[in-house]
């Protein structure tokens, strides 16, 4: 099998104690405990090819950060398979270590009272890389990263974005193979995430990295990640091109008509009729909003049909851009449909 | 402020894995060197009480359980330093990451967890330990008038004893920090451990003085490897079948404690609750 990292029917569940408030329900825990099963990754199938880009995105709570735990091995699925490298991580994790590397964006994996060059040599060390290729990525990432004023730090005294700069850095020292980030840019500011993002879109180009990238931050993906999976509820809803989704999701678009006059009647009762449109409304005097399902009607059909009702003095047509239908998505206004559009 | 040279890039070729973390963990104990050096002296003042408690009773009675005085004063005041060799930093270390969830990165490192921290062990126990333990034979020498080895020989058996009692307890510290994958908080476990390492190595008191029960008990367990065992050597009261003895259950308990260290943080990585998104 050529694919790097697959995972067959990855399932995880998670218990969770059922306390009753106050000190009786702890001392009933105690004696008899109680537990609930939540289930954070139901059912998952992926198969991520060599030096290939994957966003991992989905609502708060979907099971991202849990399904890159079970990735690298930290977590024991409750059921299915995980293999990356050609390894069961959970089974072989000193040697999947090897293999991968990981960021988790409100964690540091660098020693906190010591300089940032030391936490650096040290990994290196840990991961006996050459002193030939430790020098080689140190370069580039200190060229790259802007590092040299930072090394000599003690990552204590680090801002955010600076520790940032260093963890990745310190995940990419050992050259791995495969990369997991977990929101790595949370709280950076643009030139900060412009250059992280740099970075890794270097090495996957030059160095045919994989990239598996968790990220509630829609430039990550534009930038990086032409291939998207979406997580809703454990499950995975959407898996395909970055570019193809609003596609696959956005089969509303929205025409916003006004006029110069205020409308007379109710031409939004007739608008309404016209196959394929979903809704309207009147949000002030001279202003018609349509909705239709572009899977069913095309927005010159709709157009002629409002123009038929009154004079048009400005039009504009909302497809919904990736980012948009995400949102949109996430906040439950657009369906997950798993038919595909006609 | 410590200031470094990146040095790194001028190495030919990489460490050894674990030497370099106990260099590291060296570093970092230096970093702290003031809390370290306040917290010894802080604890130091256990030494000069049980000091002067033992004094007062000796001079009611010349001979306690086989101990003259001279020999009393040498073991308490040694007993302190020997103890002080491996501190807590480890197991509080290993803790905090369990409870933060940060313990995440020991899980995609290219390590033996135990031996790891047996490493990390060693460059403290280099700063924080040494310092202790010099600081006892300083002022021990100089004011509290300590006995030297009694013998070369015996000074041999007390080294190699010593090495396997930091050993010992190191294991030992980092077994009861593994708890904490299971219990998630740590104090608790801190104190009991440190309550059961002071009484079982013979730090508070020697095994001759205990009651029969806990006698047999300490004689058997691990923990008087830590103290009791090289200060008997150290003292000459072993004679040379009973040293070699002794220094046979000393290793014996280290490779015992050694393999369930390895099975036991598997067995612990697999059980834990990761903490945190
Ligand atoms: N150790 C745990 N014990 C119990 N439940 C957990 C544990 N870790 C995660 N969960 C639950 O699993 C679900 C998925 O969590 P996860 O951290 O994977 O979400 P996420 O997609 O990364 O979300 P976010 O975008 O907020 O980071 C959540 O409902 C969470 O409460
Ligand atoms: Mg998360």
């Amino acid at each position: 099998m050529s694919a790097v990292i697959t995972a067959e029917g990855l399932t995880m569940r998670f218990r969770r104690p059922v306390k009753r408030p106050g000190l009786a329900g702890s001392l009933k825990h105690l004696v008899h405990p109680e537990y609930t099963w939540a289930t954070a990754v139901a059912d998952v199938n992926l198969s991520i090819e060599p030096g290939e880009s994957v966003a991992y995105v989905g609502p708060n709570g979907a099971g991202k950060s849990t399904t890159i735990k079970l990735l690298c091995g930290i977590l024991i699925p409750s059921a299915g398979r995980v293999e990356v490298c050609g390894l069961q991580p959970h089974r072989n994790r000193q040697r999947n270590a090897a293999n991968i590397s990981v960021v988790f964006g409100q964690r540091t994996q660098l020693w906190w009272d010591i300089p940032v060059i030391e936490s650096l040599r040290l990994l290196g060390d840990i991961y006996s890389v050459p002193a030939t290729e430790y020098q080689r990525n140190l370069t580039e990432m200190v060229d790259v990263l802007d590092l040299a004023p930072l090394l000599p730090v003690p990552v204590r005294q680090l801002s955010l974005g600076q520790r940032m700069r260093c963890d990745l850095a310190a995940a990419l020292i050992h050259s791995p193979r495969v990369l997991f980030l977990d929101e790595p840019t949370i709280g950076l500011d643009v030139a900060v995430k412009a250059k992280l993002r740099e970075l890794v879109g270097r090495m996957v180009r030059e160095r045919g990295l994989t990239l598996m990238l968790t990220s509630h931050d829609v430039g990550d993906i534009e930038q990086l990640c032409p291939r998207l999976v979406m997580l809703d509820a454990g499950r995975v809803v959407y898996d395909g091109r970055y570019a193809e989704l609003s596609r696959r999701f956005a089969w509303e678009t929205k025409i916003t008509a006004s006029s110069a006059v205020p409308l007379d009647g109710h031409p939004e009762l007739a608008v309404a009729q016209i196959p394929g449109v979903t809704r309207t409304d009147r949000p002030d005097g001279t202003t018609l909003r349509v909705w239709f399902d572009n899977r069913v009607a095309t927005c010159g059909t709709v157009v002629a049909g409002i123009v038929d009702q009154f004079r048009i003095s400005d039009l504009a047509v909302d497809e919904g851009a990736a980012e948009d239908v995400i949102r949109r998505l996430y906040s439950g206004d657009l369906e997950y449909s798993t038919e595909e559009p006609a | 402020m410590t200031t470094t040279t990146p040095s790194a890039g001028q190495r030919t070729r990489p460490w050894p894995r674990y030497l370099s973390i106990a260099q590291v963990s060296l570093q970092d104990a230096v970093a702290y060197r003031v809390s370290t050096i306040i917290g010894i002296g802080v604890a130091f003042l256990w030494v000069l009480i049980l000091y002067f408690l033992w004094r007062a009773a000796y001079a009611r009675a010349p001979l306690t359980a086989g101990y003259t005085w001279p020999e009393m004063r040498t073991y308490v005041v040694l007993a302190f330093g020997i103890n002080a060799l491996v501190g807590w930093r480890v197991g509080s270390l290993m803790m905090a990451t369990v409870r933060t969830g940060d313990v995440v990165f020991d899980y995609v490192r290219p390590l033996n967890y135990c031996f790891a921290q047996l490493f990390r062990a060693c460059g403290y126990c280099l700063v924080e330990g040494l310092v202790s333990l010099a600081m006892c034979l300083l002022v021990g020498f100089a004011f509290l008038h300590i006995a030297a080895p009694a013998s070369p020989a015996d000074a041999l058996l007390f080294a190699v004893s010593l090495l396997l009692g930091v050993l010992t307890k190191a294991l030992f510290v980092f077994l009861v920090s593994l708890l904490a994958f299971w219990t998630l908080s740590g104090l608790g476990l801190m104190w009991a451990q440190q309550a059961v390492i002071q009484v079982f190595s013979g730090t508070i008191v020697p095994l001759a003085l205990m009651p029969d029960w806990l006698r047999t008990l300490a004689a058997i367990l691990p923990l008087r490897g830590i103290v009791a065992t090289p200060l008997t050597l150290y003292l000459g009261k072993a004679d040379p079948p009973t040293a070699l003895g002794l220094l046979a259950l000393q290793a014996g308990w280290v490779a015992a404690l050694l393999l369930l260290a390895n099975v036991a943080w598997r067995r612990a990585f697999d059980v834990a609750e990761i903490q945190g998104g």
